[in-house]
């Protein structure tokens, strides 16, 4: 399909949007409605362009223009200017922009005049000052003048749709992107216009909006409409440091950029990948981080004579465990990790277990069995059945929801372009018809019931047999359902996979073999895939962290099982934890937001994680860490940073982790390497994650009464300066 | 206690109007609000979120509708809903001066309703009744026209009394089997249809 765009003809495949077009000839246009992963509405009016096409006479042929060997057709020029976001463009279609029409550059400014009749000029003050797109369009297609000089309209201002999501009525510029988003991708039509007129707002009848999905309305708001409320105030959008980097909160690996200031972290906002996430992030991943920057960690703790444990040097500190662990047999000391730790963290692990000879090695949370992934989040998307088997996805992998909410109203993925994603996908429709009985829910009740055609209520441990010899009616059809498909995919959950003997595995196998579904198996924890592909888990004859209180010894990393080891014990957190106020010594850790490494997620999807620049104090990665504890035991650490990690695993791999592409990449990992494991309760919001309010209540108090001083770097003396 | 619990002929039957799919029941809000209106003057939150479950959707939604008519009320209405229409025909023939004494005299604002719970007032768009402005509706029996101070007065003493006067035009207007529309008392108005050219089509 030919397309001219202001003079440049460029060949586009069919079905594209007039508004893509012009991206595609890398022209621009300004636009505030149209989203790529929501329908295009033309509601903003500001996408306007000049569009024409040629015509043919009754007997078939062109109407020409021209004589002779110049004749070409005549191109029929609409009228009025289009909104090209709703515009499909057709062969021969000619495109006019502001670049080259004065008629689109004046409708445009017009335009621009009338959406700023009614928004306040908060500018100073707005949080989105920096990002807002009405800004920069304003800038860039404005009169930079107004006609309209009488008092602009008034409505309520930070009005709290819930906790986290504050909107200010008067901003808002009707492009219902909010309104859309939660009709067509949790859908939850919590939010709408009331009042339609000259007094629209938005608001919503359900007290509320729901947990779970609510913080992306703010990520996508063109202007200061809908803000995040726990980043509100914090910083502005050129003050902070934007970090690209990987959410490590469940398997799920979403694309987040983690932007800080002043050595905090004070806005998490989630960032494209079209395999992973596409546009959106769970609430938990957006809102729960502040604690990467409250009560953290920042120097070793030991405890002295009296049963204290009291702030020290990293000196200190592996004196402190070289003489608590003298005497001990290098065997003996356990070595035990979370399952966010990275692949390169996990690898220094392991190696070090190596050189101890110990047998007490154990990640945590992780399943009994290993599933290998068939299945990838685009599968899912495009699957024509899918199957959750013992899951709860609001805790286990929240935007596998997502994916499969996609999947029930059609899976249509837009269309990638040189220009990225397709800004307007003709195919998407508002209230999008939604094809229920392609889900399949079995296991316990959970937020993906109401969406499901299929609803078992069954005992997440046995529902897999239960679904391979099918005991009801309801059970056979989701049987049928799944042989008749032609791409199913099965999830499984933690209530599946918890109890999992041996003959699981081949049960599954069984299922999918017959069926030809993909599966999809939610890892235990954020890295547990990739922690799984390593050695570390308990070997012949050692203990796992569910019989900690027998290791004679044990370094323990950002877990908190509330146990400590029998003999002597090192904690190895970013908080001081239940578990760090046992121990012996405690190490202070950095978070994932404050590394560098590779996570892998729920799909098997390497995935890199940067360091943002937060404020932890002397807090060190596992790695480092571990180099540590080899000098306090007298040994040579086999690996001492991340690139001897990343070689390690390059030759285990066959992969080179360093040059890792932002979207990450699918690899097929080694055997895993199981043990038998403690079933274990998926928590997303863990305690440290949920805002506490009275620290909100005190923190505007502190405000209002003058008492509060400004978030500044603590004065420490800098090394190597001039004077 | 809900509203439509005990009346599932009444909804049946409503629903029947429309195609028996998902979206075939969201089309039946409005008949369902109209409903309530009828029977309640107006129609709360709880009612939105009843008619919300009933027809497959949200409270949000059910709102969203119901805000974009001025004819569905939110707040309770009095027994007799006085509608002024205010657009500019009849705001030159005197509709501010006739909104000014009803609100002064029944003593009561839009979104109130008198304390003897009779009189509830409303300004409205535009009736499409200008040739007799200004002019009053009252609830949906009909209009009121070239309502001056005398022919309020009489309006305001008879509704006092609990003695509605006929309006001048009922709504919906007959239309007669000619194609000719009837006033209240019986007097015919326009040209028939049939009539047209002297009786000689």
């Amino acid at each position: 399909m030919k397309v001219t765009v202001d003079g440049h003809e460029l060949d586009l495949p069919a079905g594209t949007s007039a508004i893509d077009a012009v991206f595609g000839a890398g022209g621009d246009v300004p636009y505030f409605c149209a989203h790529p992963y929501l329908s295009p509405v033309g509601a903003c009016r500001m996408c306007l362009v000049e569009s024409g096409s040629p015509r043919k006479n009754p007997d078939g042929s062109f109407v020409m223009e021209g004589e002779g060997d110049a004749a070409k057709p005549k191109i029929f020029w609409f009228p009025k200017p289009m909104a090209s976001c709703t515009m499909q463009a057709t062969e021969g279609m000619h495109i006019r922009t502001a670049k080259t029409s004065e008629v689109v550059a004046k409708a445009q400014a017009g335009m621009m005049e009338f959406t700023l009749l009614n928004h306040p000029l908060d500018c100073p003050t707005c949080d989105k000052g920096g990002a807002c797109e009405l800004q920069d369009r304003a800038f860039e297609y404005g009169y930079g003048a107004s006609r309209f000089g009488f008092d602009r309209r008034h409505a309520d201002k930070h009005y709290p749709l819930s906790d986290f999501v504050i909107l200010d009525q008067e901003r808002c510029i009707h492009c219902k992107r909010c309104v859309r988003y939660f009709e067509e991708v949790p859908g939850q039509e919590v939010l709408d216009f009331i009042e339609r007129g000259g007094h629209t707002f938005i608001d919503t009848e359900e007290g509320g909006l729901p947990l779970g999905f609510q913080g992306n309305i703010t990520d996508i708001c063109p202007v200061g409409a809908l803000l995040d409320n726990v980043a509100r105030f914090r910083g502005r959008n050129w003050e902070y440091d934007h970090t690209p980097t990987t959410c490590t909160l469940c398997s799920v690996g979403c694309s987040i950029t983690a932007d800080a200031r002043n050595g905090r972290l004070e806005r998490v906002v989630a960032r494209e990948n079209r395999d992973v996430n596409e546009a959106w992030i769970c609430d938990a991943g957006r809102f729960g981080h502040p604690f990467a920057s409250e009560e953290r960690l920042t120097t070793p703790l030991i405890r002295n004579e009296d049963g204290q444990l009291v702030p020290a040097t990293w000196d200190e500190a592996i004196t402190a465990i070289n003489r608590g662990l003298a005497g001990l047999s290098l065997a003996d000391l356990g070595l035990f990790t979370g399952s966010e730790a990275t692949l390169e963290e996990g690898a220094a692990l392991e190696a070090l277990a190596d050189v101890l000879q110990t047998r007490h090695v154990d990640h945590s949370p992780r399943q009994a069995v290993d599933i290998a992934p068939t299945a990838t989040l685009t599968d899912v998307a495009q699957a024509d059945f899918v199957a959750v088997i013992g899951a709860d996805l609001g805790e286990e992998a929240p935007v596998l929801e997502l994916r499969i909410l996609e999947m029930l109203r059609g899976g249509l993925l837009p269309p990638e372009f040189a220009h990225g994603t397709a800004i307007a996908d003709l195919r998407l429709v508002e209230r999008p018809a939604r094809q229920p009985e392609r889900l399949a829910v079995i296991g316990a009740e959970s937020r993906l019931w109401e969406h499901a055609g299929h609803r078992i209520s069954a005992n997440g441990r046995d529902a897999l047999a239960r679904l391979t010899r099918p005991d009801t009616d309801a059970l056979k059809a989701v049987g049928e359902a799944l042989t008749k498909a032609e791409r199913p995919v099965l999830v499984l959950g933690a209530d599946a996979l918890n109890g999992a003997s041996g003959s699981f595995a081949a049960t599954l196998s069984d299922l999918a073999g017959r069926t030809g579904a993909k599966v999809m198996a939610i890892p235990a924890g954020p890295n547990s895939r990739g922690l799984s592909a390593l050695n570390l888990v308990p070997r012949a004859g050692g203990l796992g962290l569910d019989r900690l209180s027998e290791v004679p010894a044990a370094f323990i990393s950002r877990l908190n099982p509330g146990l400590r080891a029998r003999g002597f014990t090192v904690v190895h957190d970013t908080h001081l934890t239940a578990t760090a106020q046992l121990a012996d010594v405690v190490l202070p850790a950095v978070t994932n937001y404050e590394k560098r490494g590779t996570t892998v997620n729920l799909e098997g999807r390497l995935l890199p994680l940067n360091p943002a620049a937060i404020q932890a104090g002397e807090a060190a990665d596992l790695i480092r860490t571990l180099t540590a504890l080899a000098e306090a035991l007298g040994v040579k650490a086999p690996v001492r940073g991340l690139r001897g990690a990343q070689t390690l695993l390059a030759s285990r791999l066959g992969l080179k982790l360093d040059s890792l592409p932002a979207g990450g990449v699918i690899h097929r990992l080694p055997r895993a390497h199981t043990a038998p494991a403690q079933p274990h309760t998926p928590r997303l919001w863990t305690e440290r994650m949920v805002r506490r309010d009275q620290d909100w209540v005190d923190r505007i108090a502190d405000l209002t009464q003058g008492g509060w001083t400004l978030p500044v770097a603590p004065t420490a003396p800098q090394p190597g300066g001039d004077d | 206690m809900t509203y439509f619990a005990d009346k599932s002929a009444l909804v049946a039957d409503i629903f029947s109007r429309y195609p028996d799919s998902p979206q075939g029941r969201r089309s039946a809000l409005m008949p369902l609000l109209r409903e309530v209106q009828d029977a309640e003057g107006f129609v709360s939150e709880a009612r939105m979120a009843e008619i919300a479950v009933l027809i497959g959707t949200t409270a949000t939604e059910v709102r969203s509708v119901m805000s974009f008519y001025s004819t569905y009320h939110t707040v309770p209405t009095g027994k007799y809903h006085l509608q002024v229409c205010s657009t500019l025909m009849c705001a030159l023939a005197g509709s501010d001066e006739l909104w000014d004494h009803l609100v002064e005299t029944l003593d009561v604002q839009p979104g109130e309703v008198s304390p003897d719970g009779r009189f509830s007032v409303q300004k409205v768009e535009c009736l499409g009744s200008c040739g007799t402005a200004p002019m009053l509706q009252i609830n949906d029996d009909g209009y009121y026209e070239n309502v001056g101070p005398g022919k309020c007065a009489r309006i305001l003493a008879d509704l006092r009394a609990d003695r509605q006067p006929l309006p001048d035009n009922p709504v919906p207007v007959t239309v007669t089997a000619e194609g000719r529309q009837v006033m209240a008392n019986g007097q015919t108005v326009g040209t028939s249809l049939t009539g047209l050219g002297g009786g000689t089509v």
